[in-house]
């Protein structure tokens, strides 16, 4: 195995699960180290630096969130939390602490390498600063002019809406929480008033979708969040 | 043995009173009489007496009224024969009619008090038998035990005063007090002890019984048809009455009564429970049958195909290795949706499910179950009517979003690739309407209500998965947000699910902003 390739943290207590996980991603030339608790997790976190974890939400020692929330305290590396279903509180609370991504088991493999490869090339990106132009699809949002254009068509948004799509786009590809958007976009004071971040997000869709009711951009994580298309690549 | 005491005392309650108007009243009708006593004759005086006499025997009963006999005698032999102001009496006809009018009071007191003794007896018995009416009246409306075990203490406690109360034993067969709070006319703080012995031996004991004379309170056992079912404890305001044998009778009869009562709830209450069993075991086997088909064949292939490539793998070209393994996540993909639902279903059934209320767009969860069957519906028509201006709902997103999935995987899986599927929303005076149509072949009306019915499915032998519980969960998670989810049958055929969601709050307002960005 190549030094050189992505290091891939994996948490998981299941055995039979870490085992197919970890076959999997070998084969894709990630090297792979593979953990069954948090507590080991944690430490291995900070000896061998991964490029990204994938933490299993339900552990037998310690809770996943407190994992979350103790690499957090010196660590911007990527998580993706896997979770069962029917747990959205628990997934939107991962988010909130700090996790950049969630699947919920069971879930296909190839979706699971789409999320990892697009966590390492934002992680890859960062350095070169601010981004100018997003596009993805007739989409296309320059985000130091402040001007949006959906095909040809420039579109005028409010400062709210503008600014509600610079933090999506600032997270292209990755879920943003309900909290997480009405902090940023509205403050702190505005964590309850969800039915702002609807109405905003009804509007932007009116504005930029060809039919809202079935977006192609502006996508709903259901009882989690937002997430902004990002593309085919 | 209780003792047997004479029941006449209660006849004489005005005893004092009544002896005091036995002497008074011939002494009254001797000052009547005084002034005429020229031209009255002896013989009509006694009479006067006498109707004293029988009114006192009318009014004040036997003793009052043989003192008034007396008085009269001695009244009407001083005052009024010969020689007067003396008792002597000299003419042999007065003593006759004197004599006479004794023996006369005597027989009429006697007849009098046994009328009066009669009258009452029949008030009494009048008087129990309408509190014996209105308690059977009661307790054949009662249908609870502690309903019917209120009333028989209520109705002991009016018949025979004091207080009591009814235990009965717990599930070990121990009597034990009662758990509901006592009223304020339950006798409290009975010996258990003794409760105990009368349930296990059948037998009285307490106030008066041979077992524990010393009791203040009377145990009865409560004998029902399979043996002694409770205890009655009474502390009676009058422990000699109550061993009366009218009083005996009578109270047996209250507490057969409340026997046969608690009998007929119990054996009404063990008809329910058996009903109810039959219908789980019913549900029960109609699960059974149905997940045992459901996941037994996608996991026969799934073992089938897996040890094939775990054993022949170097005799199978790449063609035939390409298909098991597809074979073998389709049919995994099956079994975890069909597991899902199940889950769900169960979640929902056990009360489980907490609706998160937030403010919803109803766009958007229309917009977000779209895209959740993405792959499915790729080829799909599907045409959606949003009504313009639709306001914020307040609703649990997820699960309605389920609700809405189920609906179009539905629709999906019920027609035909090339037809379209409409779904539309609008404000109705229901509340908020979803509506899922497809151009299916329909549901038969006498079976739209039974769609949604757990594992119930129009044809059941269809090459359609499913186990039949994606409609059941749709009308769960509907009717716990107070809704309502119906089938119906569309003109031009198809059928058309709607569902309304009912307005319950006006949604928060929001000050929007007027400018826009100059470009």
């Amino acid at each position: 195995m190549n030094p050189t390739n992505p290091l891939l943290l994996l948490i998981e207590d299941d055995p039979q699960f870490q085992m197919l996980l970890s076959t999997t991603l070998e084969s894709q030339d990630y090297q792979v180290l593979s953990h069954a608790t948090g507590l080991e997790g944690l430490i291995a976190a900070r000896n061998r630096q991964p490029n990204l974890l994938i933490l299993d939400l339900g552990l037998p020692d310690i809770d996943g969130q407190e994992v979350i929330r103790q690499l957090r305290k010196w660590s911007e590396v990527p998580i993706i939390v896997l979770s069962a279903r029917n747990q959205e509180s628990e997934i939107t609370q991962a988010l909130d602490n700090g996790a950049d991504d969630y699947l919920t088991k069971p879930f296909s493999t190839a979706v699971l390498m789409s999320r990892i490869k697009a966590l390492l090339r934002r992680v890859a990106r960062l350095p070169s600063g601010a981004l100018e132009v997003f596009q993805a699809g007739e989409l296309k949002i320059e985000l130091t002019r402040r001007r949006v254009f959906v095909g040809e068509q420039e579109v005028s948004l409010t400062p709210i809406e503008f600014n509600l799509l610079c933090v999506l786009v600032r997270h292209a590809g990755f879920v943003v929480t309900h909290r997480q958007l009405l902090e940023k976009v509205w403050g702190p004071s505005y964590i309850e008033h969800s039915h702002y971040l609807r109405i905003y997000m009804g509007q932007l869709r009116h504005k930029l979708e060809v039919n809202p009711a079935r977006p192609r951009y502006l996508l709903t994580e259901a009882g989690v969040g937002y997430r902004l298309y990002e593309g085919e690549n | 043995m209780p003792r047997l005491v004479p029941c006449n005392h209660h006849l004489d309650k005005h005893t004092y009173g009544a002896r005091f108007w036995g002497i008074a009243i011939p002494l009254v009708l001797t000052s009547i009489d005084w002034p005429f006593r020229e031209i009255l004759t002896p013989s009509n005086i006694l009479m006067f007496y006498l109707l004293g006499v029988f009114f006192v025997a009318l009014r004040f009963g036997l003793l009052p009224s043989i003192l008034a006999s007396l008085t009269s005698a001695a009244a009407f032999a001083f005052f009024f024969a010969p020689p007067i102001f003396s008792l002597a009496i000299a003419e042999p006809e007065n003593l006759a009619g004197l004599t006479v009018m004794l023996v006369v009071g005597a027989v009429t007191s006697n007849l009098a008090e046994n009328v009066r003794r009669q009258a009452y007896v029949a008030e009494q018995r009048e008087r129990r038998a309408s509190a014996l009416y209105s308690f059977s009246k009661e307790l054949a409306e009662a249908r609870w035990e502690k309903e019917i075990i209120e009333i028989g203490v209520r109705h002991i406690h009016a018949e025979f005063g004091g207080q009591n109360t009814l235990l009965f034993p717990d599930q070990n067969g121990l009597v034990c007090y009662p758990k509901e709070p006592p009223l304020d006319i339950s006798l409290q703080g009975t010996d258990l002890g003794v409760a105990r012995w009368v349930f296990n031996h059948g037998q009285m004991a307490g106030h008066g019984a041979s077992t524990i004379p010393n009791e203040a309170a009377i145990y009865a056992p409560l004998m029902g048809s399979t043996g002694t079912i409770g205890v009655l404890a009474l502390e009676p305001v009058d422990l000699v009455r109550i061993f009366l044998p009218e009083q005996r009778r009578l109270l047996d009869t209250y507490v057969n009564q409340i026997v046969h009562t608690l009998e007929r709830a119990k054996s009404a209450e063990q008809a329910k429970d058996a009903t109810l069993k039959m219908q789980a075991e019913t549900l029960r086997n109609s699960l059974l049958s149905s997940i045992s088909h459901d996941l037994r064949n996608p996991l026969a292939t799934i073992v089938g195909a897996a040890s094939t490539l775990e054993t022949d793998e170097k005799r199978l070209d790449e063609d035939r290795r390409r298909k098991l393994v597809t074979v073998i996540s389709e049919e995994a993909q099956r079994m975890s949706e069909l597991t899902v639902k199940i889950l769900d279903m169960a979640r929902l059934e056990a009360g489980e499910v907490v609706l998160n209320r937030q403010w919803y767009a109803p766009e958007e969860i229309v917009g977000s179950a779209l895209r959740r069957l993405d792959k499915k519906l790729k080829t799909r028509q599907v045409n959606i009517l949003m009504a313009d201006n639709l306001a914020l709902i307040h609703v649990d997103a997820v699960l309605l979003q389920q609700v809405v999935v189920n609906l179009l995987d539905n629709a999906d899986k019920y027609s035909s690739a090339g037809l379209p599927i409409d779904i539309s929303v609008e404000t109705t005076p229901l509340g908020l309407s979803i509506a899922v149509a497809d151009r299916g072949p329909g549901i038969p009306e006498s079976l739209q209500q039974k769609v949604f019915d757990k594992f119930f499915r129009v044809n059941a032998e269809s090459a359609q998965s499913g186990v039949g519980l994606g409609l059941s969960i749709c009308r769960a998670i509907v009717e716990a947000h107070g809704g309502k989810i119906q089938a119906t049958n569309r003109s031009g055929g198809g059928t058309l699910f709607q569902l309304y969601l009912p307005i319950l709050k006006c949604p928060p307002t929001v000050n929007l902003e007027e400018k826009e960005l100059t470009p």
